[in-house]
């Protein structure tokens, strides 16, 4: 599998400045890398493993990682596979979406984007908690809810996104408009439940 | 003292007049609108908010839903502390 961001191998890597670049570029991130695991896995021991294995494969493929560049992105990019290779066909979640079903259903709906508003206020997004947020959130098929949380909870440019999930900047931009109007659906939904609606 | 009364009053008005109910583009703008949140923006998307923003009611609207949104989830989602035992084993597996 690779892991790298970009495949230099003219990194000389000694034994003490592996664990040196380990802690110092690594670690830090490890409360993100938590968090992100916990949301797309949306269980606690399946987060707890999915984040042991990021770091000692991060450890093991330290090579790979250039110094300078983004550490969280190259970590957050081995999550991803992880996540995708290992963790995803044993997910617990319930009522798994298909993401290319979902995905063409949106695409062939593109008519319908020029027309689109969901009738939701901002003053009703306001008075909403931070769970029910999340639940709407969480609510989102997986592909969908990552390139929320990598944009909106974890701050990465589009850019990063990108090679984050091997794939171009404009399907990140159109994921990302397509997730957030499916986000608006789910939180209008709970904005009504409240009510909260207009 | 009328005058500085109605003056406002009338400008008002005025701006109400030249304020879009409809937007024709809206579809456009709403991408345009989530670039520039998330400063991702070209120059030329950053040129059409700035000639249109003010004046596009339904846009500032979506520019205010799609703001609050995203601070909601940047703001109002709760961050865990990783567990310390993960901390512990990854910490002791690299150094065994």
């Amino acid at each position: 599998m690779s892991v790298a961001m970009s495949e230099t191998p003219t990194n000389k890597y000694t034994n003490d400045l592996r664990y040196e670049v380990f802690n110092r570029e690594f670690m830090p991130h490890i409360d993100s890398m938590y968090n992100f695991a916990f949301r797309l896995t949306m269980d606690e021991d399946d987060a707890n493993d999915l984040v042991q294995d990021t770091y000692l494969k991060a450890f093991r493929f330290i090579s790979s990682f250039e110094q300078g560049t983004n550490a969280k992105a190259w970590l957050f990019r081995i999550l991803k596979n992880s996540f995708i290779n290992d963790y995803r066909k044993k997910s617990k979640e319930p009522s798994k979406v298909d993401y290319q079903e979902v995905e063409t259903t949106y695409n062939s709906e593109e008519a319908s984007d020029t027309t689109y508003t969901v009738d939701l206020r901002a003053d009703a997004v306001q008075e909403l908690i931070g769970d029910e947020v999340a639940n709407a959130l969480n609510a989102l098929p997986v592909d969908f809810r990552t390139v929320i949380i990598l944009c909106d909870i974890e701050g990465f440019t589009y850019e990063e996104m990108a090679k984050i999930l091997d794939i171009p900047i404009g399907t990140v931009r159109s994921r990302l408009h397509r997730a957030r109007n499916l986000l608006k659906e789910k939180l209008r939904s709970y904005a009504s439940s409240m009510g909260y609606d207009s | 003292m009328n005058a500085p009364l109605n003056t406002p009053s009338v400008s008002e008005e005025a701006e109400k007049k030249t304020m879009k109910h409809s937007c024709e583009h809206h579809a456009e703008c709403m991408k345009i609108i989530q670039a520039i949140l998330d400063d991702e923006a070209t120059e030329a998307e950053k040129d059409h908010f700035r000639e249109n923003m003010d004046k596009c009611i339904p846009c500032i609207e979506a520019y205010r839903l799609e703001k609050c949104i995203k601070d909601s989830l940047t703001l109002k989602l709760e961050k865990k502390p990783c567990p310390q035992n993960i901390l512990n084993t990854i910490i002791s597996k690299i150094n065994s």
